[in-house]
Order: structure tokens, then C-alpha cells, then sequence
């Protein structure tokens, strides 16, 4: 008891000190706060476990992380984040662009077949799936009421929502990246996660278990790091192993100009529904070769990279300078069907890839054994289903929609497939820093690429004359020099074609802001190279101070 | 007002794991102990991994008995009002399986077995304790004092603020 009252003691004594010096009144205030904060974790918390759906699949993400290692779940966390992509695109194209559309809509006059599901043709073309349906007018309800330019919505828009995803994209990549391989001791160190992770809070049985689980995946993984053994080949091995990647990468790269050529022609003779398949179809027919990943990403990107170039190509200078009525309309079902028959073919791949390949594994071959998870292929169907989904957001406004209904089938699909075919990984990989390289992958060369071809059709091509928001126009960023000039004759608007003309179309204002950039980013560098040198200088210190204090002890003051 | 009302709870809870031993009245200042089975069996600590170290590291006779102060204090520490440094201070109790007052090898060794519910093999955990006392060993002993915690604590901010308390 006594003890107890010292400890007691002490600590209060330290702490009216402390307090004395900064005033009573600032420890009301943080108390409060304190306890205000205490109070909505319980409260998130006590949600969270007994009513788990309120974050999506967040039980499920969980029992998977648990399950599988945390690389697994970084694809599904992927796939969530790219969803609240889609939903956000899809909720900004429905209010800003479709709902005044269904005010000023013309009636339809096709009929109904079921096949305009698959094709995205026929009915579907008079709809507001597509970028033809929309009108140029300006859309009021009532005479000298508000008035709502379409044109003007439509560009800012899609505009608005690519600046959007593109900051989001750069700060993750930044945050990720500052977190992963710059400072990986200080967020995600083993000590921390040994002694301060565990919550006292929680009095679940089912939930204590999962998070035991959790962390024993963690550190398994956490271990694999140490466990790499340095394999020492002789020179002949190493010579085998050198022709065997050559060969890999002469393989597809002959694929990939095989294939690209094989699309090309097809798409050049209009056989569209092939196109599609041929695409699909040759993107999943490669050699395995070596099982580094990085390398086989690198060789499955390149692959994909040329086949969405070839068809932008067909697209904009082939579709585009065509004398067909709707170009737009046309690259917008193009894609459609892309879409469509590249999730056909993920639901087969899992099909054939894992449940086929379980049953081969343990009933005819069984020194095959059961397939693992392949997140680096399943990343990469995401990414590229994703590319096409904003390379179409310009013509057809609604397909984030369908993406998004694709994304959950295929979320639960996988789900099912992983859990009932697949072991986990027998190599695990530090899951954090693959996240930070699949958002690279999304950002360069999916959303670059994919701002290069919005950024040709909205500048260069001229739009199609008898149908969409900017027909008769020269080009689609007509409608926003045309709505300055107008503005222009307006005193009270003056700042606007001020900013328009000094800073949107002028090279200077964007050379001077990357020079800034690159500038902030130098510095940042350097002071955190210049605070791990001192840290490291500081922890020899500690070192040194307490040895010689043991040694002037034990050598030099017990003696005496 | 409300720290009446709070040991008023408190004492229901005593009360109610051993109603024939546990006074109702409090006056007299009873020597009544319980044992630790009957504590470790309160909802708020049935699931914990670290059950019988907390109980013991707030257990006057260190055995794990509690009477009714060790009790209060066990929630007092234990909850949102207690002072982050007292916190620290038995959240270290609590991790030094030992009681040698550091947190050495084989502390870490059960730590991480309790974590984990010994699902690692020997060679892994014993990896994981060596890299852990690297990382946070600041004096170069061989094993965490308590400097060295609070140091580690303080890169984890929510830990003591949040994590490390009960809720009745």
C-alpha cells in the first residue's frame, strides 16, 4: 500500500508542476477534450462491433487480413478504394449531368431487346448512357428562370472530377510512399507493434482471436524479410537463369506486338465484338516464366499499356475523323462492350484459374496442390478495368455505374474463390509496400494515360455535328473560351477571365508552379535526411553516456 | 460526485463475485481479499491475454489477491481520468512478467506468446524479441528500463490514451 502511495505521490507531485506552469484553465480544456474524444472512439468502436455492415465489408476485410496475410488483403483493399472512385464519379455525373438531361429529354423511340445489354447498342443509344443523347441548349424549366448550360456542366464536370482524382492519387502516393520506405522504423516498428497494440478495450471472444490471428500474420510477415536466404549460383546457373529471363521477355513482347496488330487489324475491319475478345483473349496467354513479380508486372503492364494505346489510337484518329454520324456514341459502346467482356473474362478467370485448378490440384495431380491467390494478375485486371472505365467516362457519363456493379460482383466472387480454393501465400510480401506500388501503377500510366487521350479529344478533335453537348463547335473546349469571351463584356466577372488568362492558358504560371514543387521537394528531402543523421548521432550518445557511466562506476568509484 | 458514484458501482461489482465474503458495509475498514480466479473471470478481463498480470501488478500481497482498494485503484488506472505518466508506469508493471523492474528477453518472450496464443515457433518469436530490444533499447543493456518504454510509449500516443483502459 505504501508503495502504491508513493508512486501516486510522485506522479501527482510531477504533474501539478507541470500544470502549474501552464495555468489550471488549459487542463479543463483538455480534460474535456480528452474526455470528448474518449467518448466517440467507445461510441465508433461499440458501432463497429455490433454493427459492422455500417462500414463496408470491414469484417469480412478483416477475417481475409487474418486469414490470407495482409498482401491478399491489399488487393481487396485496392478494389474498395477504386470503388469509391466509381461511386463518386457516378454520384457527380448523375446529379450534374444526367438529372438536368431527363428534364430536356427527347422520347425514345427504339424498342427494348434484351441484347442491348451485352452490345450497348440499339435502345441503349437513345438513352443517357451515351454522350450523343445529351443536348447543346441551355436547360430552363421556366421563361427567364435559372438557366443550366449544358455544355458548360458537361466539361467541368469530367474536368473538375479527373483534377480530383488526380490530387487524391498524388497525395496517397505521397503519404504512402513518406510512410513505407522513408520512415518504415518510426510508424510501423516492431516494438510498437509488440507492446502498444493491443486494446484493453476489447471484451469480444470472436474479435480478441481475430486480432491474435492478425498480429501472428503480421509478424510472420514482419520475419520474412530476415528469413531471405543468399543463394549463391555458379556461373552456369546464373547464365540459365539470365537466357531464361531474356527468353520471358522476348516471349511477350513478341504477345504484346502480336496481339496489338491482331486488335488493329480487327478493329480496322470493324469486326467489334471480336475486338474485344481478341483483346481480352491474348492478354491472358503469356509465360509464366520466373516467379519475381516486379518482372512480371513490368511484362503484363507493357502488354496492356500497348493494347489501350492501340485502340486510343483506332479511336481517335480512325472512329473520330470518320464521316459516321456519333463518333462519340461510338467509342462510348466501344468501350461498353470492353468493359463488359473484360468482366466476363475475370469471372472465368477465376473460374478456371482457381476453382478448376483446385480440383485438378487435388483430385487428378496432386503433387500440383492447391492454387494460391495470384494478386499481382487480379491487380492488374482491376487497374486496367479502371483505366477503361475513365478513358470512357467522357463519352458514355453513366459507366463509372456499371463499373461499380461490376466491382461488387467481383469483390464477392473473389471472396468466395479465395476462401473456398485458395491457400495462402507461401511467400508473403510486406503488403504496405505494395500498396504504395499498385497506386503508382494507377497513377502513371493509368491516369497520365488517360489524361493524355481526354486532353487530345477535349483540345484537338472536332466534335461530331449532329449529336451531344458540343455539336458545332470546333472542339469541346470551345464552349469554355466561347462562355469567356462572353464574360469578358461583364464588369463583375472580370476575375475570372482574369485567372482564365493568366493562369489556365499560360505556359509561365505552370512552369513557375513546378519549379516551386520541385523546389519544396528538395528541401523536404534534405530535412529528413539531415534529422536521421541526427537521430543516429543522438543514439550513439545514449550508447556512449552509459558505458562510461558503468565504467566510472564499477572501475573507478566501487574500488575506492 | 461522480467519484462517489463510481466506487458506489464498484463496489456492487465486489460485491457481486463473492456476495458471502464481501461486506456491505465498508465502515470498519474489513480485511476481505478476493482471489484472483474470481477476478480474472470479470467480463472486462475474460478475454484479455495479459489477465493475471494486470491482477497481480495492482495485488498488495503478489499473489493476486485484490482487496477492495487494489480493486478501485486496478479501474482507477485503468480508466479515462488517470494521468498518462501513471499509466505508463503499471502498463510497464504490467509487461514485466519478471518483476525485476525491466522488461527483458524472456518478458517479451511471454508478451508475444500471450499475443499470439502461441501460434509462432520458438525461432520466430525468439527473432522478434532480439529485433524489438534493438529497436528500443536506448542505453545498450540488453533489456528495456523503464526510459526506454516511455520512449517507445511516446511514438505511440494513442496507446495509453486509448487503448489502455476498461470500460464498466
Amino acid at each position: 500500500m505504501k508503495k502504491k502511495r508513493e508512486i501516486r505521490n510522485n506522479v501527482l507531485k510531477e504533474i501539478t508542476e507541470k500544470s502549474g506552469r501552464r495555468g489550471t484553465q488549459l487542463d479543463c480544456c483538455t480534460q474535456c477534450l480528452r474526455r470528448t474524444e474518449v467518448s466517440f472512439r467507445r461510441f465508433r468502436n461499440s458501432l463497429s462491433e455490433h454493427f459492422h455492415q455500417l462500414w463496408l465489408w470491414h469484417k469480412t476485410l478483416k477475417i481475409i487480413g487474418g486469414e490470407f496475410g495482409t498482401s491478399v488483403l491489399s488487393y481487396f483493399i485496392f478494389l474498395k478504394w477504386l470503388l469509391s472512385f466509381n461511386i463518386f464519379s457516378f454520384l457527380i455525373n448523375f446529379s450534374f449531368i444526367t438529372v438536368p438531361q431527363f428534364i430536356a429529354a427527347e422520347p425514345n423511340n427504339l424498342s427494348f431487346t434484351g441484347l442491348e445489354l451485352l452490345t450497348g447498342a440499339g435502345y441503349f443509344q437513345q438513352t443517357v448512357l451515351y454522350y450523343g443523347f445529351y443536348t447543346n441548349a441551355t436547360i430552363s424549366k421556366t421563361e427567364n428562370g435559372a438557366s443550366y448550360n449544358m455544355q458548360l456542366a458537361y466539361i467541368f464536370t469530367v474536368g473538375i472530377y479527373f483534377v480530383i482524382c488526380l490530387l487524391i492519387l498524388l497525395f496517397s502516393m505521397a503519404k504512402s510512399f513518406c510512410r513505407n520506405f522513408i520512415s518504415p522504423q518510426t510508424y510501423s516498428g516492431n516494438a510498437s507493434k509488440l507492446l502498444c497494440t493491443w486494446d484493453f478495450n476489447v471484451t469480444n471472444e470472436k474479435a480478441v482471436k481475430l486480432k491474435q490471428k492478425n498480429l501472428s500474420t503480421q509478424v510472420k510477415e514482419g520475419l520474412t524479410d530476415v528469413h531471405k536466404e543468399v543463394q549463391n549460383f555458379s556461373v552456369t546457373e546464373r547464365l540459365v537463369h539470365i537466357l531464361l529471363h531474356l527468353g520471358a521477355w522476348a516471349a511477350s513482347l513478341g504477345i504484346a506486338v502480336a496481339a496489338c496488330s491482331g486488335v488493329y487489324f480487327l478493329s480496322i475491319n470493324n469486326l467489334e465484338v471480336r475486338t474485344d475478345f481478341a483483346a481480352c483473349f491474348w492478354r491472358r496467354i503469356f509465360p509464366h516464366g520466373l516467379q519475381l513479380l516486379v518482372l512480371f508486372l513490368c511484362r503484363n503492364i507493357i502488354l496492356k499499356i500497348s493494347i489501350i494505346g492501340i485502340l486510343c489510337y483506332y479511336w481517335l484518329d480512325i472512329v473520330a475523323e470518320s464521316k459516321s454520324q456519333c463518333w462519340e456514341t461510338l467509342i462510348g459502346q466501344d468501350i461498353y462492350r470492353l468493359i463488359l467482356v473484360d468482366f466476363i473474362f475475370c469471372l472465368l478467370g477465376s473460374f478456371f484459374g482457381e476453382f478448376l485448378r483446385r480440383i485438378i490440384g487435388t483430385t487428378v495431380c496432386v503433387s500440383l496442390g492447391v492454387p494460391e491467390f495470384d494478386i499481382a494478375r487480379n491487380v492488374l485486371d482491376l487497374i486496367y478495368a479502371q483505366t477503361l472505365t475513365w478513358i470512357g467516362i467522357l463519352f458514355s457519363p453513366l459507366l463509372p455505374g456499371i463499373q461499380m456493379i461490376s466491382f461488387f460482383i467481383v469483390f464477392y466472387t473473389k471472396k468466395v474463390s479465395l476462401m473456398k480454393n485458395c491457400q495462402p501465400p507461401r511467400q508473403v510480401w510486406r503488403a504496405a509496400q505494395m500498396t504504395t506500388f499498385f497506386m503508382f501503377l494507377l497513377f502513371f500510366p493509368s491516369l497520365i494515360g488517360v489524361l493524355s487521350v481526354i486532353a487530345v479529344t477535349v483540345w484537338r478533335l472536332k466534335p461530331s455535328e449532329e449529336c451531344g453537348p458540343f455539336r458545332g463547335l470546333s472542339s469541346m473546349f470551345a464552349a469554355v473560351s466561347e462562355w469567356i469571351k462572353i464574360l469578358e463584356n461583364y464588369t463583375g466577372s472580370k476575375w475570372v477571365v482574369w485567372i482564365y488568362n493568366n493562369l489556365i492558358t499560360s505556359e509561365l504560371f505552370f512552369f513557375i508552379l513546378s519549379i516551386i514543387f520541385l523546389i519544396i521537394t528538395y528541401l523536404y528531402w534534405q530535412i529528413i535526411e539531415g534529422r536521421k543523421t541526427m537521430v543516429k548521432l543522438l543514439r550513439n550518445q545514449i550508447v556512449n553516456v552509459s558505458s562510461s557511466f558503468s565504467f566510472i562506476l564499477f572501475k573507478v568509484w566501487l574500488p575506492c | 460526485m461522480t467519484v462517489f458514484l463510481l466506487v458506489y458501482r464498484l463496489h456492487g461489482r465486489y460485491h457481486e463475485m463473492a456476495p458471502n465474503v464481501v461486506p456491505m458495509d465498508y465502515t470498519k475498514d474489513p480485511d476481505v481479499k478476493l482471489p484472483m480466479q474470481l477476478i480474472i473471470n470479470m467480463p472486462e478481463l475474460k478475454e484479455n491475454p495479459f489477465k493475471e498480470r494486470i491482477v497481480e501488478s495492482f495485488s498488495e500481497d503478489g499473489e493476486g489477491s485484490l482487496s477492495f482498494n487494489d480493486f478501485v485503484d486496478m479501474f482507477s488506472v485503468l480508466s479515462e481520468m488517470a494521468p498518462r505518466e501513471l499509466k505508463a508506469i503499471y502498463a510497464f508493471k504490467i509487461y514485466d512478467f519478471n518483476t525485476d523492474n525491466f522488461i527483458c528477453k524472456a518478458d517479451l518472450e511471454k508478451t508475444l506468446n500471450k499475443l499470439t496464443r502461441e501460434e509462432l515457433t520458438a525461432e520466430e518469436i525468439t527473432l522478434v524479441c532480439e529485433k524489438v530490444i534493438e529497436e528500443a533499447d536506448m542505453d545498450g543493456d540488453g533489456k528495456l528500463g523503464f526510459a526506454d518504454f516511455e520512449n517507445m510509449i511516446s511514438k505511440a500516443p494513442d496507446f495509453l490514451s486509448f487503448s489502455f483502459m476498461f470500460h464498466i
